[in-house]
């Protein structure tokens, strides 16, 4: 076959898909429309996949620690009952006093029960760190900032500062704000002899644990939890001095301290969602099964679409029309189709993420919980494309054997 | 009106005097059960259904052969046989002399492409496309270009009264007009034979009365078999069989 009649069929084969296409504007915009919801159910979950990711990381990376040490792996949702690391500020000491280490701090995880009086009061997770950095974004008041060597130096045993920044929603709970009294205690009763004021007023630590969280200044709460003999933390994270290897530095201080688990920020992000196999399964299950059920979908469309237009697939397969001439009218309307429904899928995937990250946000305390990088984009947009034609392609190649001319007797 | 070697210069009159004296179709011995191999009943189904029995017969060029006969007699069946849409359980179908049961789908598609044009009862145009599209539709498999494509039906749009209504959509001509959009669309090819299977089953009898004119200045260079329940148009046959039960009842 010459180049120039292929070129004529071609052209042939696009005209007549597209006459088709206008012969049924219904018809079409709906099939445009059902390939646009299974691509962005795609993109959609896709994104959820890869902001459930990229939070974890997110939320290390806001630490802003190099090296992060536990006892074990550490779930930090887990609502902070793990404090396995005794001497937590010694560690911290040591650490601080290595050449290729800046700077060392604990960080502990407890749940306390809170409330604006000691017999009015709820369970919730709380943080205790040496500082709140500038990231917290404080919705009112301001943080805290522990004196210089508080990080390595050995708790105290009774709280010294009394203050807290509490979750916006925990502080609507309790119905306090800046510069109220609240009671906080690892047991009710501990509870009534601790009297914190609230100072600040933000969510930072929430989005990272999943759910309304207390920050609390390390030595506090280890004072409130009893723990300031033992000095346990969660975590000792460490900043590595700028010239220094990170994978280096973290094997190394591995070498030290074996009874610890020594990770670099990205190895604890890996463990952490190690530890999260289930979901992460659950996750890539959900995905795959949008992408399953979209290519599935879109099957069913263009074997609809054909079986439609049956009778005058029979009408051009008996004036002579090849199979493959009729695949290709049906393949291009699959094209165009999965062309349009694609551009729109992707267009509407922003406005879809920005609508659930509000709900995210408004319900579950997640900002910016679905993430849609380029990638999701140009996979959605190429999934639409080839899945359509394809699966377009060989409705119409099946519909060219079946195009026999009983249909044209109906 | 439709002289095939005024439609195309290839065709020289001494290969029109050699058409003339060759036979276009010939069936012989054709059986057709369907459920055996034919398609239309499932495999899992123990009946078959005999709609042709040892039928035999010639259509000569520049004939037109009548199909006649009630419902279910095997008049579509035979049409559909000597366009290649099935192939026989038994028997031979003999297209311009090549054997069309010895063919590949593929083949008989080629076949049908080169030498077989088809007129339906219900004319099965395509509504998205105009009148002249359609009749230049058979011509995109052959790869000719879009001008000389849309040059060749405007000619036969013109030879069958509808040079006016060439940019018409289906939906805007009326039932005579189609079928005459149908046949040209047959003709585009310049087959060797027509098949039409109740060409004026969907016409009023003025209107069918063109239809028939046109097919009988068909018939003057090649073969037309028309299969009808219709006297008046079995009327411009040569000649008409008559079938009943899937056997050739009778031939005048």
């Amino acid at each position: 076959m010459s180049v120039r009649r292929a070129v004529v069929r071609l052209r042939a084969v696009v005209g007549l898909a597209l006459a088709q296409l206008r012969r049924s504007p219904g018809r079409t915009a709906l099939t445009v429309l059902a390939v646009t919801l299974a691509v962005l159910s795609v993109t959609v979950l896709a994104s959820l996949g890869v902001g459930v990711v990229e939070k974890g990381e997110q939320g290390l990376d806001n630490a802003d620690r190099d090296i992060w040490i536990s006892r074990s792996p550490v779930d930090p949702a887990a609502s902070g009952t793990e404090n396995p690391i005794v001497g937590a500020h010694g560690v911290a000491a040591d650490l601080t006093a290595r050449d290729d280490i800046s700077s060392a701090s604990p960080i502990a995880m407890y749940d306390v029960y809170v409330g604006s009086s000691p017999s009015d009061l709820e369970r919730r997770p709380a943080v205790g760190v040496p500082e709140t950095h500038d990231r917290f974004d404080f919705q009112a008041g301001h943080g805290f900032d522990l004196t210089e060597g508080a990080a390595t130096s050995p708790p105290p045993d009774d709280p010294q500062r009394r203050e807290l920044v509490l979750d916006p929603r925990v502080a609507d709970a309790l119905g306090v704000g800046v510069g109220d009294t609240v009671y906080i205690g690892t047991s009710r009763q501990t509870a009534t002899a601790n009297e914190f004021t609230v100072i600040g007023i933000s969510d930072y630590y929430s989005q990272y644990m999943g759910s309304p969280t207390l920050t609390v200044p390390l030595g506090d709460l280890q004072a409130v939890a009893g723990t300031s003999g033992t000095d346990r933390a969660t975590f000792v994270t460490a900043d590595v001095a700028d010239d220094a290897d990170h994978d280096a530095v973290a094997a190394d201080i591995g070498e030290e301290y074996p009874e610890y688990d020594v990770r670099t920020s990205d190895s604890q992000v890996q463990s952490m969602l190690g530890e999260r196999t289930a979901v992460l399964a659950s996750g890539a299950t959900l995905v795959g099964l949008a992408v399953l059920g979209g290519i599935i979908l879109t099957a069913n469309l263009f074997a609809l679409v054909a079986h439609q237009q049956r009778a005058e697939l029979a009408a051009l397969r008996a004036v002579g029309l090849s199979r493959g001439l009729l695949a290709g009218t049906i393949g291009t309307q699959g094209l165009v189709i999965g062309l349009l429904g694609g551009v729109l899928a992707v267009a509407a995937t922003p406005l879809a993420v920005i609508g659930l990250n509000r709900f995210s946000a408004s319900v579950f305390g997640f900002e910016r919980l679905l993430r849609t990088p380029p990638e999701i984009y140009a996979g959605g947009f190429a999934l639409a494309l080839v899945a359509g034609t394809i699966v377009a392609l060989v409705a119409g190649w099946r519909a060219g054997r079946y195009a026999r001319i009983d249909h044209l007797e109906a | 009106m439709f002289n095939r070697s005024a439609q195309d210069s290839r065709s020289s009159a001494i290969e029109a005097d050699s058409r003339e004296s060759t036979t276009a179709v010939r069936l012989e011995g054709v059986t057709h059960q369907y459920g055996s191999g034919g398609g239309r009943l499932r495999s899992s189904d123990e009946r078959t259904v005999t709609a042709l029995r040892d039928v035999s017969f010639d259509v000569p060029m520049g004939s037109i052969l009548g199909l006649e006969g009630p419902s279910g007699s095997g008049k579509s069946t035979i049409l559909h046989a000597v366009a290649g849409l099935l192939v026989p359980t038994d028997g031979n179908v003999l297209l311009c002399g090549t054997d069309l049961t010895a063919l590949s789908d593929a083949e008989r598609t080629r076949m049908r492409r080169r030498h077989i044009g088809i007129v339906f009862q219900r004319f099965h145009l395509l509504p998205s496309l105009s009148a002249r599209a359609n009749v230049a539709l058979p011509l995109v498999q052959a790869g000719i270009s879009r001008s000389d494509r849309r040059a060749r039906a405007t000619a036969l749009l013109e030879a069958v009264g509808l040079g006016d209504r060439s940019t018409h959509l289906p939906g805007e001509l009326s039932g005579g007009e189609r079928q005459r959009v149908a046949i040209a669309r047959a003709l585009s090819t310049d087959p060797d034979v027509i098949v039409a299977d109740e060409p004026t089953g969907e016409l009023d009898t003025a209107t069918g009365a063109d239809v028939l004119e046109l097919l009988t200045d068909i018939g003057r260079d090649r073969a037309v078999v028309v299969a009808s329940h219709d006297a008046t148009t079995l009327s411009v046959a040569d000649r008409v069989i008559t079938l009943r039960d899937g056997q050739v009842d009778d031939v005048r």
